[in-house]
């Protein structure tokens, strides 16, 4: 009985009062932080890889990595730039092209690991990322930035080296499009500048280039 | 007169009144041009995207692409995602050489040099610049009976085309555009707006001096 009353009460529920509840339900989720999932296509690296087996542990961190901006006043919106899946991607893409076998790793590397198969364990860590858009500067750019740190260590967790490295993307405001689009581009040129980072300076890293040099590796750069 | 004639002569008179003018300057210097073009050799158009405050726009970059082939269809142009993809991450804006010298230093990755072989590239243009509003005045009111009012805004384009030749590793030539323009937007009930093609101006004009150097049939 109850059912048919719901039913008959759904037949009954007029055009008014459905825009009502739409406009309601839109006027709500505009009050909503804005929302990016960063997306993009990351190239391989045109590199000659290190003849070094490599084993690849993303934390949580990392790979599930969001930054929440709440906004600061009524007319500003809070931010939800979710950069995690994105990250993996380009960093797989480049470390595998980087090296010439990357392993990915279920664990974090410690004493009780035995993982013979690699040479050494990379972790990398998203320590902050800061974002601008037009409304909060007076130039008509998009901007992200973001810091990084690595963590070099032996299979069993021993440290090789540690560091830290930044990275900057930004692109020009464009007729049509939206500050979400514009974000999301600027996030993936920060994460194209940061595979050229890394990639351009890794071998020249205090403690990795002296483990290269015990391993017998000699990169292209210390050829030149 | 037929109804086609008319229609054209409606259609001109149309965009004489719906465009603003636009003031342009260039300037070219260029020396060691390919005087028999460039035969079955490539060239890529890339942005230069240093600069803190301003990004030169990768619409602009393809609109001068776009002239050049569309001036002479035998220039191979190679799509600057395309050819940043294939060389990544050498010419991203942290890694892109500065100078003509710093090419070879890049060289001496061997398979950057091979990409860059295989690909038979001759020549690297540099565009840098970007366009931007300068002011704005006038007012409009929109009710549900319509808009009223005007508004005019101004435009500045200030283009740079650096050309390298990637062989000799030298600069053969720059060509510089600027241009800036007013819009308008007179409202009786429907706004119209006249806009001034300030940045398309600058295609134009950088586009046609690099389609002189480029071609051999200019």
């Amino acid at each position: 009985m109850r059912s048919m009353i719901s039913a008959e009460r759904r037949r009954t529920l007029s055009p008014v009062t459905l825009t009502v509840v739409l406009v309601v339900l839109t006027t709500l989720a505009g009050c909503g932080p804005v929302k990016v999932v960063v997306d993009g296509n990351f190239p391989p690296p045109l590199i000659t890889p290190l003849p070094v087996t490599l084993g690849l542990w993303y934390g949580d961190d990392f790979s599930k990595h969001e930054f929440f901006d709440e906004a600061k006043g009524r007319k500003e919106s809070s931010w939800i730039v979710t950069t995690g899946a994105a990250q993996v991607e380009m960093w797989d893409s480049l470390l595998a092209g980087m090296f010439t076998k990357v392993v990915h790793l279920k664990n974090k590397p410690g004493p009780d690991q035995n993982l013979t198969a690699v040479d050494a364990v990379l972790i990398p860590h998203v320590e902050e990322l800061q974002y601008t858009i037009p409304a909060h500067t007076s130039i008509k750019v998009y901007e992200i930035w973001m810091r990084y740190s690595f963590e070099l260590v032996t299979p069993k967790g021993e440290p090789i080296a540690q560091w830290t490295m930044t990275s900057y993307g930004k692109t020009p405001t464009a007729f049509l499009q939206s500050d979400q689009e514009a974000v999301n581009l600027a996030a993936v040129m920060a994460l194209r500048d940061a595979g050229a980072n890394f990639a351009d300076h890794f071998t020249d890293v205090p403690g990795i280039r002296e483990w290269l040099q015990a391993k017998g590796v000699v990169s292209e750069r210390a050829t030149r | 007169m037929n109804f086609h004639s008319l229609r054209k002569i409606l259609l001109c008179v149309g965009i004489s009144l719906t465009s603003a003018c636009v003031t342009s300057t260039v300037n070219e210097m260029v020396f060691n041009e390919p005087i028999e073009g460039i035969g079955d050799s490539s060239v890529v158009i890339l942005g230069r995207r240093h600069a803190s405050d301003y990004e030169t726009e990768p619409d602009f970059v393809a609109c001068v692409s776009d002239h050049i082939a569309a001036g002479d269809k035998s220039i191979t142009l190679i799509d600057e995602l395309e050819f940043l993809n294939a060389l990544y991450p050498w010419f991203e804006p942290r890694t892109a050489p500065l100078r003509p010298v710093d090419i070879e230093r890049m060289l001496d990755r061997k398979v950057v040099a091979e990409k860059l072989k295989a690909l038979k590239l001759e020549y690297i243009i540099w565009l840098d610049g970007s366009t931007v509003r300068s002011g704005g005045s006038g007012s409009m009111a929109c009710s549900l009976g319509g808009c009223f009012g005007f508004g005019t805004w101004s435009h500045d384009a200030d283009y740079e085309a650096t050309i390298w030749d990637f062989t000799d590793q030298v600069t053969v030539g720059h060509v510089n555009a600027a241009t800036s323009g007013q819009s308008y937007m007179p409202a009786v009930i429907i706004p119209i707006p006249i806009i001034a093609p300030v940045q398309g101006t600058a295609c134009d004009g950088i586009g046609e001096q690099l389609l002189e150097f480029l071609s051999s049939g200019y």
